[in-house]
């Protein structure tokens, strides 16, 4: 079948670069794509923080009903939470 | 639950690549007339088959979701449909670099393969701009299970098409995994092609749970009557 | 008739009708067609034309031409909100989808009643590859019909509508091309036309022609739900 094939064999160092290069071209695509899953990750932990934190508020609105203060909806905390490795 | 046996599936697809890249470069043999060349195929073949298959793949959760109008089969072919597309730009690449160490050129028109996959990928890539463009969340699930059935159905067509294109003078130098090929070489692109797959499934997987996990942040939200976050997508379909 | 048919045959006409009443992109593709021709003419710096770069030429054109055209028909539907009435109409919706393909085909045709003899004086020293040209000019419209009223219903909802015609019309439209130019460069060869593999072409434009019939008749009632 490979009876017409026009292009010579490299010699293995040159040939070695190309394929070389298409598998870190492979490897490089499929970090990138996990780097940005990082960072997605990341977002979806901040926000758990902060929907942490309201439900907390929530809680403690609810154990003291007469205080009727308005309790902020988008407090921040940067604090809080586990020092979970 | 989405992320239910993604670690076992992560654990398979790591072995399985790691055998293949084993059996690559140290247990097939060497082509006689392409050389070490032709080990890029045992990458670039299998991304193709596995990206052309997500994207068939795509079209089915499509019929689904226009059939059951469940929108989890929407974000289902939109997932498929995007890692497929990732593993296009890898099929590109890595076909540019076999050309050129073949050829001499970036780019050769000879391939009928190559050229099909080519059209295929500027197809799918309008996908996008497509499901930007249209704003209702309902509408664009839709349209964009629409756009999925009908590039779905081009794909064949597209492939046979320019196959017959190609003049019949050229002879086809790309020695495919089909008919010829020596056992040990047969065996390493068995082994390839199930990693190439297994990673895809694992990607797919992988990108729903994140979805998912998103989703159900939105719901906790939603629950507690606090604000919902902007910074959603405005294509990608939310999962809950 | 069945109501069907009787609906298929009102929306027809009543397209038909307003196509002719509004004259509006008829004589536009028509123009842009002749304009692109003088322009190819000069761009490739030929006076005559034959064989593959014939073929080109005239689908490139008519190519460009349809994409062009094809986003008339459904804006004007939508400003004169037809899509409502029919979504009203207790008809089954695909029917609509026919009436459109039928339409964009005549449509289509009607360009190339101009487009191509006009190609012909201005290029082509032999015409006798016309007469089979026709054969391919019908399949080929068929196909781009089909998907160009598929792109094009979904695409007037949207807000880029002028670029989403385009950009997805164009990809899927490639191997029409491949074939219909497949068909048309031994037609219009030097010598005079030959039928080299012109069966082949035309089973594959057939092809073509069928599986986006199929798929859009089957969707096209997902397009119209609100």
């Amino acid at each position: 079948m490979e009876l017409l094939v026009a292009a010579p064999a490299l010699p293995l160092d040159e040939a070695g670069k190309y394929v070389a290069g298409a598998y870190v071209v492979f490897v490089v695509l499929l970090v990138v794509y996990l780097a940005i899953m990082a960072a997605k990750v990341q977002r979806i932990e901040r926000e758990l923080r902060d929907v942490a934190a309201i439900a907390e508020e929530k809680k403690g609105a609810q154990a003291a009903p007469g205080r009727g203060s308005e309790t902020p909806l988008a407090s921040r905390g940067s604090g809080g939470g586990g020092t979970d490795v | 639950m989405y992320g239910k046996g993604l670690k076992p599936l992560s654990i398979a697809t790591v072995a399985m690549l790691a055998l293949s890249l084993s059996l690559v470069f140290f247990y097939a043999p060497l082509d006689a007339d392409q050389g070490f060349i032709q080990k890029i195929f045992y990458l670039h073949v299998p991304l193709a088959m596995v990206a052309l298959v997500g994207f068939i793949v795509g079209g089915v959760f499509a019929v689904l979701h226009l059939r059951s109008d469940d929108r989890k089969w929407d974000a289902y072919s939109y997932v498929s449909i995007h890692i497929s597309v990732i593993f296009g730009v890898a099929v590109l690449i890595t076909g540019a670099i076999w050309a050129k160490a073949s050829w001499g050129h970036w780019w050769v028109w000879d391939e009928p393969t190559l050229v099909s996959f080519l059209i295929v990928f500027l197809l799918y890539a309008t996908y996008y701009p497509f499901r930007y463009a249209i704003e209702d969340r309902d509408r664009q699930a839709r349209y964009a299970s629409v756009f999925a059935v009908t590039a779905g159905a081009f794909v064949p067509l597209n492939f046979m098409a320019v196959r017959m294109a190609q003049s019949l003078v050229h002879p086809r130098t790309f020695a495919t995994a089909d008919g010829g090929l020596p056992g040990e070489m047969m065996l390493t692109f068995l082994v390839s092609l199930a990693a190439i797959a297994l990673l895809w499934t694992t990607l797919v997987k992988f990108e729903l749970t994140a979805k998912s996990a998103s989703g159900q942040v939105k719901r906790l939200r939603r629950a507690l009557d606090a604000p919902v976050g902007g910074g959603g997508s405005r294509i990608a379909p939310e999962v809950s | 008739m069945t109501p069907s048919r009787a609906a298929f045959a009102a929306i027809l006409a009543k397209d038909l009708r307003s196509e002719l009443r509004t004259l509006q992109s008829l004589p536009a593709m028509a123009l842009f067609s002749v304009t692109t021709f003088v322009i190819f003419r000069f761009g490739l710096d030929r006076t005559s034309l034959s064989g593959s770069l014939a073929a080109g030429v005239l689908w490139a054109t008519l190519l460009f031409a349809a994409v062009l055209g094809i986003n008339r028909l459904f804006v004007a539907e939508r400003e004169e909100g037809g899509f409502d009435a029919i979504r009203l109409a207790p008809i089954d919706r695909s029917v609509l989808f026919t009436a459109k393909v039928a339409a964009l085909v005549v449509y289509l045709l009607a360009l190339e009643l101009v487009a191509v003899p006009i190609f012909a004086i201005f290029f082509l020293e032999d015409a006798g590859g016309l007469g089979p040209l026709v054969l391919v000019l019908v399949l080929t419209d068929l196909g781009l019909a089909a998907t160009g009223t598929l792109i094009s219903s979904m695409a007037v909802n949207s807000r880029a509508r002028d670029l989403l015609v385009p950009l997805v019309l164009l990809p899927l439209a490639i191997p029409l091309m491949i074939a219909a130019t497949g068909a048309t460069e031994p037609l219009l060869s030097l010598g005079g036309p030959s039928y080299d593999r012109f069966g082949t072409w035309l089973m594959v434009l057939g092809l073509y022609d069928l599986i986006f019939a199929l798929v859009g008749y089957a969707v096209f009632d997902f397009l119209l739900e609100d």
